[in-house]
């Protein structure tokens, strides 16, 4: 398992309060889940074969915090097919959303910013 | 391969009505894997076998798998070749981990995979063999599955298969028996709610040797060819780990795989293993335990492996070494000593002598 780039977890917490605000990003913290849990349980039994950095479930983690569910989805769909035998490889990172509203918690799952 | 038989084991939906993206994705594979199967049928019953036999059956299966693996070959000796190039940008890539050596924070870690693969990048080389090869193997595998499976459906209701399975074919190859009572669609489940004991034999010992195959080539992996600096991670840890986890789960699906499923599996995992033998025996990863047994072997066999990865006559490879020192020598003697700097009052004082 490559380690998550910087730029894909923070140090914003949870808080109760922000819970009616989260309904919208639900879709992206679920997709995260299934990501966080395929990156602990599935991948290392690959090793390490991804041609890029971030690795491919890297990637796609922070697609889909910068991107949405969605989007990021597609993101990575296509970020797999270039990571085939005939690929140089390299480094390529997500490209960040131009207005990315949200803050990341230390797994990496997305939570809406606080305004202080 | 073994995980994507894990995932392919959950049970099928009904494909009953409705929109079935599966089928049409499947639909050209399954079509591909019907028309490796009769063709394997067809040379076989050519050279003589019985043509219902259980035993043709099997062949064929073991005939596709003998054409999916030698198919995705080529790819595999792309990545041995580039293997060997890595041996070039061993140098730079040592200056790489020299740097972050015992920095294990989470920066560290990903300042050095950015470097290490920008390094591989530059060279046009890379050890890793890519992530699309692992998902386009998992159609593959539920592809090979579901024909197996329709066979059943399919024999029942006298109709045929996507392709080239005839309704005909199809009847054989769902009547087709293995030690006259064991079916190619029968699964230790079945066989063992029909108190087919030779069934349940046959079946225990394939999933047994299933399982021990797929367990003995990766303790061959993580045993013998890792390089030093790959057992020190994190990822090395859970690999051990799994190592004993996975084949219980393998148990449990193993239950529920078809005759004809488990013997692709298992042949499958026997050509992995030759594979993995060879690559192993002669193109160990630099620096593991695997690469040291070789330079042994070849020492005992008086030839030794020169820079470019080749294997020389030790004479050739001494006379490169000795080569080598004498160049750094040279370079030594041939560059001006350094003079000790004098300050000016001494310069003149000596001059003065």
């Amino acid at each position: 398992m490559s380690a998550l780039p910087s730029y894909a977890f923070g140090t914003a917490r949870f808080r109760a309060s922000d819970l009616l605000r989260s309904i919208l990003i639900l879709p992206r913290n679920a997709v995260l889940a299934f990501l966080v849990a395929y990156r602990s349980v599935i991948s290392p039994l690959y090793g390490d074969v991804c041609r890029y950095y971030p690795s491919c479930s890297a990637y796609a983690v922070g697609a889909v915090q910068q991107h949405g569910a969605l989007w990021g989805a597609v993101l990575s769909a296509w970020r797999i097919l270039r990571c085939n035998p005939w690929s140089k490889g390299g480094v390529d990172d997500v490209r960040p959303h131009a207005h990315f509203r949200y803050e990341l918690t230390p797994h990496g799952f997305v939570v809406p910013a606080r305004k202080d | 391969m073994g995980l994507d038989l894990l995932l392919a084991s959950t049970p099928p939906a009904d494909s009953g009505g409705g929109f079935d993206l599966l089928g049409i994705v499947l639909w050209p594979l399954k079509w591909a894997v019907e028309l490796i199967l009769v063709a394997w049928h067809w040379l076989l019953t050519v050279v003589g076998l019985p043509t219902a036999s259980g035993v043709t059956w099997v062949l064929a299966i073991v005939g596709l798998v003998i054409v999916v693996r030698a198919a995705v070959f080529p790819l595999f000796v792309k990545q041995i070749k580039s293997q060997r190039k890595m041996m070039e940008i061993a140098p730079e890539l040592k200056k790489v981990q020299e740097k972050y050596k015992g920095k294990r924070d989470q920066l560290s870690r990903e300042a050095m995979s950015r470097e290490t693969m920008a390094l591989y990048k530059k060279h046009g080389t890379t050890p890793m063999s890519s992530c699309l090869p692992l998902l386009v193997q998992m159609p593959i595998f539920f592809a090979l599955f579901s024909v197996l499976r329709d066979v059943g459906t399919h024999a029942k209701a006298g109709g045929g298969g996507v392709g080239m399975l005839t309704p005909e074919l199809t009847k054989e190859f769902y009547d087709a028996k293995l030690l006259g009572t064991v079916s190619l669609h029968e699964t230790l489940g079945d066989a063992w709610s029909g108190q087919n004991t030779p069934a349940i034999v046959l079946l225990v010992i394939l999933v047994v040797l299933m399982i021990g195959s797929q367990f003995y080539t990766q303790l061959q992996i993580i045993s013998k060819n890792l390089s030093p600096e790959a057992k020190t991670g994190q990822a090395y840890q859970m690999q051990k780990i799994m190592l004993y986890i996975l084949p219980l789960g393998f148990i449990f699906s193993g239950v529920f795989f078809p005759l004809g499923v488990v013997v692709y599996w298992f042949v499958s995992n026997l050509w992995t293993m030759g594979q993995q033998f060879m690559v192993i025996r002669e193109m160990p990863t630099p620096g593991s335990e695997a690469a040291r047994a070789r330079e042994e072997r070849l020492a005992r066999k008086g030839k030794a492996i020169a820079a470019d990865g080749k294997v020389v006559p030790m004479a050739v490879y001494e006379a490169e070494q000795q080569r080598k020192l004498e160049e750094v020598e040279r370079a030594k003697a041939e560059t001006p000593k350094r003079e000790q700097p004098m300050s000016k009052k001494r310069a003149k004082k000596k001059g003065s002598n």
